[in-house]
């Protein structure tokens, strides 16, 4: 006899109904797929003296039959202040064209220069699909649209994983492509060529928008924009040690193709006596092959959860760095917890950079005087507190205090440079409000 | 300066995934699925950091993929 | 008696204990301190009863006494009677494929991840012994033919699930969840039009994933066949058994989960399910019962 299911479900239901005597009072099961989840976050980023940036965050997650998860993203994010362009501090007051030739910047004796002229506004989209493909494997595939005034990314990503061991075990591997084009205000600078007459008054004397001024203005110039390849495959492990214990090891590799230069840095080129002589756009490879590994640990201990995760990256650039990460996630009976958090980086630098260059010595191919590509040692210290509310939805806040120093590499300093005039530290606070509903 | 990896991490790691019996029974998965067990248990949180550190440091991925992204380098 | 409260992150609070091979939890939506401790105290007397009396590895049993006759006619309790009734319906329903008497094939097959895969003689041997419907039942009394044994632990959980249930509804609880070993029901909605979070253990892209779904009154049950089979000539012989064939079922699904008025309503669709292998899903669709299926 085969019933048809509507029959099945009520005679089940009268079998279970005379089971449990007739007082089983029983509902009518509602259970609800969750709806969108939202997650929004508002990120302040200010360094002293120096660039501020204010980026927010919304994202919205919906799963669907099958455990299919769609994930999108917006970011918009808007940045304004100063950067070190590279330059060393001087004695006397410098000069700098502006990158788009559109005016100068000046700067005081004794100050480490800082080019003003940032200011952008982003805006980046993020969509991600992840569904399994059969019982064990996962497939997930997305693609991120990033925009500002002078700086387009358009990248897609794909990865599989598959569990093993009872699903205690996953081997994951994927990779990301992405193309990058820039197009900076009044074009890409020629590798190596000299800013023009930073240093002798010469705009005031011509005036600004002159022929003489554009035509070496122009001079400088290659083109107007240029792009680069990134291509990133990664392959990693996640394996449940026990019931309190997880941890993930992850290799990436990362292959980079085409313009890494910045074209608003210069390093500076100084004679016997300290003294900067010209200034000069600077250079960098077209090609960089980066490699990390990357150890996460997650611990349980009762309430509280142990975060410690370590990356060791080195390319072809000769950047190696290490980081350590830490934190310490403490709720509170109420619901609500607290997460200190310490970072630790430290990089050693790539081979072509110079805080500055020597006269007397010959401009190599590729020179950078950009402080991040220098030896750096970076510490962070942060705290987040997070809270519930009765409604189901979360808020929580996070303040931290992001060091940078900037080493000395050993290059000997002529005349009266001091390391203070050549490295410098940078200084910021990341203050961040997220709510969660 | 001289960056040498932290070996002693690594040994670490793979001293723990050495144990003879890794791993739990599905149902000794209540503490691993709690949201704060989650190996990224702050997407968003991530998300900004990653996006600071790209643009103040020379490294970035590891965790996930380090991608293009933006000019804010 | 041998429980632990705890008092809730946001209120409430809850009992915890072992009980039929399975951790076992109630949360209460309540802060009154001394009525949760009474029905806590209660619940698990309940459940330690309807464990001891329908346990077939308990020597003391109604189970063990029913195993042990060995052909010959035995009078039953009425919650007994009650509860083979239900079985009797669950095996008429499911066409055979859900048989409390199967549980013999355990003798031969070993779900311990290895590979040992009996002959095809040992099974025909005991699929003699199989049958529910060689097994007289009236009123108050069942006659089992001598070889042959009942095994109550496909409904014995949800049952308790259940009973527990009408336990705090009599007992004035408020609102709270009852948990065994992955088998829920709830006494009733929560306050304020909150929902309980029930989290369905996924995982994906090395990821812990844990998907949520929410639930504010009924049951729910998850069947699985989670980690104990056994591997041989890269064939996986899933741990759930076809009665009719003493043979494992084939392509049965990784977890079902069903929601239902009564965990043992659940219970029972969630295993036939599972029974069903492939045509898990077409089954499902067609019972009307609200699911989620993982394979």
């Amino acid at each position: 006899m085969q019933l048809d299911n509507n029959s099945f479900a009520a005679a089940l239901s009268i079998a279970a109904c005379s089971l449990l005597s007739g007082n089983a009072q029983a509902q009518t099961p509602e259970v609800t797929e969750p709806g969108w989840q939202f997650e929004s976050a508002v990120m302040y980023y200010g360094e002293t003296d120096r660039v501020q940036a204010l980026e927010g965050i919304f994202s919205a997650k919906k799963s669907f039959e099958d455990q299919k998860l769609l994930n999108l993203k917006l970011t918009v994010d808007t940045l304004t202040g100063a950067s070190a362009n590279g330059a060393i501090a001087q004695s006397e007051v410098q000069t700098f064209t502006r990158p788009s030739g559109n005016g100068y910047y000046q700067i005081s004796s004794g100050e480490t220069p800082l080019d003003d002229t940032f200011r952008d506004t982003r805006v980046q989209f993020n969509g991600q699909w992840t569904q399994p493909l059969s019982r064990l494997y996962t497939v997930s595939g997305g693609i991120h649209l990033s925009n500002e005034y002078d700086y387009l990314s358009l990248g897609v990503n794909a990865s599989i994983a598959r569990d093993f061991n009872n699903r205690n075990t996953t081997l994951s591997t994927g990779f990301s492509l992405s193309n990058d084009t820039i197009t900076p205000e009044g074009g890409i600078p020629l590798a190596l060529a000299d800013m023009p007459n930073y240093s002798q008054g010469k705009f005031e004397q011509d005036g600004w928008g002159s022929e003489a001024t554009n035509a070496q203005y122009l001079a400088t110039r290659s083109r107007d924009s240029d792009d680069k390849t990134t291509i990133d495959f990664l392959f990693g492990i996640t394996q449940v040690i026990n019931k309190n214990l997880i941890t993930q090891l992850n290799y990436s590799y990362s292959q980079v193709d085409g313009y890494m230069t910045d074209p608003f840095k210069v390093t500076s080129i100084v004679d016997s006596e300290g003294i900067t002589r010209r200034n000069i756009y600077e250079s960098r490879p077209d090609s960089r092959q980066k490699n990390s590994v990357f150890a996460q640990a997650k611990y349980s201990l009762g309430e509280s959860v142990v975060d410690i995760s370590y990356r060791y990256l080195w390319d072809d650039w000769q950047v190696k760095s290490n980081t350590i990460d830490f934190r310490y996630w403490l709720p509170f009976d109420y619901g609500g917890y607290i997460e200190p958090h310490v970072r630790y980086y430290e990089q050693e630098a790539a081979d072509f950079y110079k805080p500055l260059q020597l006269e007397s010595d010959q401009i190599p191919e590729f020179v950078s005087s950009d402080y991040r590509i220098g030896d750096m040692t970076a510490t962070t210290l942060g705290v987040k507190y997070g809270h519930p509310n009765n409604d189901g939805t979360e808020w929580a806040v996070r303040a931290e205090w992001y060091h940078q120093t900037s080493n000395d590499v050993g290059v000997a300093l002529p005349g009266l440079l001091t390391a203070d005039d050549v490295y410098s530290d940078v200084d910021a606070v990341i203050l961040q409000f997220s709510y969660k509903f | 300066m001289k960056v040498k990896p932290l070996i002693f991490i690594f040994v670490l790691i793979s001293t723990l995934s050495g144990c003879s019996s890794l791993g739990v029974q599905p149902w000794e998965r209540g503490t691993l699925a709690k949201q704060e067990m989650s190996l990224n248990a702050s997407p968003l949180d991530s998300s900004l950091d990653d996006h600071i550190y790209f643009s103040k440091e020379a490294s970035s991925g590891g965790k996930g993929f380090a991608g293009g992204g933006c000019g804010c380098n | 008696m041998d429980f632990n409260l705890e008092v809730l992150k946001g209120g409430g609070w809850k009992c915890c204990f072992s009980a039929m091979a399975s951790p076992c939890e109630v949360i209460f939506d309540s802060t009154d301190q001394e009525l949760v401790n009474k029905l806590s105290h209660d619940l698990v007397t309940e459940t330690k009863r309807i464990e001891t009396k329908f346990s077939r590895y308990l020597p003391n049993s109604v189970v063990t006494q029913i195993n042990q006759a060995a052909g010959e006619p035995i009078n039953i309790d009425d919650e007994t009677s009650k509860l083979l009734q239900f079985a009797n319906q669950c095996f008429e329903l499911s066409n055979g494929l859900f048989d409390i008497t199967s549980g013999v094939l355990r003798k031969v097959w070993h779900f311990d991840g290895g590979d040992r895969i009996p002959s095809n003689k040992d099974i025909e041997k005991l699929m003699a012994l199989i049958g529910w419907s060689k097994a007289q039942l009236y009123g108050d009394n069942l006659c089992l033919p001598k070889g042959m044994e009942i095994d109550l632990g496909g409904i014995g959980k949800e049952y308790a699930v259940d009973r527990v249930v009408q336990l705090l509804r009599q007992g004035q609880s408020g609102p709270a969840l009852v948990n065994f070993g992955g088998d829920l029901a709830t006494t009733s909605s929560r306050h304020n039009g909150k929902h309980w979070s029930v989290g369905i253990d996924l995982k994906g892209l090395g990821e812990n994933v844990t998907r949520v779904i929410e639930f504010s009154q009924g049951a729910i049950t998850t069947s699985g066949d989670a980690n104990r089979y056994l591997l041989k000539d890269g064939i996986r012989y899933s741990h759930i058994l076809n009665p009719k064939t003493g043979w494992p079922v084939q392509n049965a699904a990784r977890s079902i989960t069903v929601a239902a008025p009564t965990c043992i309503e659940a219970g029972i669709v969630s295993t036939i399910a599972m029974l069903q292998g492939k045509a898990a899903e077409e089954f499902l669709k067609t019972s009307g019962f609200q699911h989620w299926i993982f394979r």
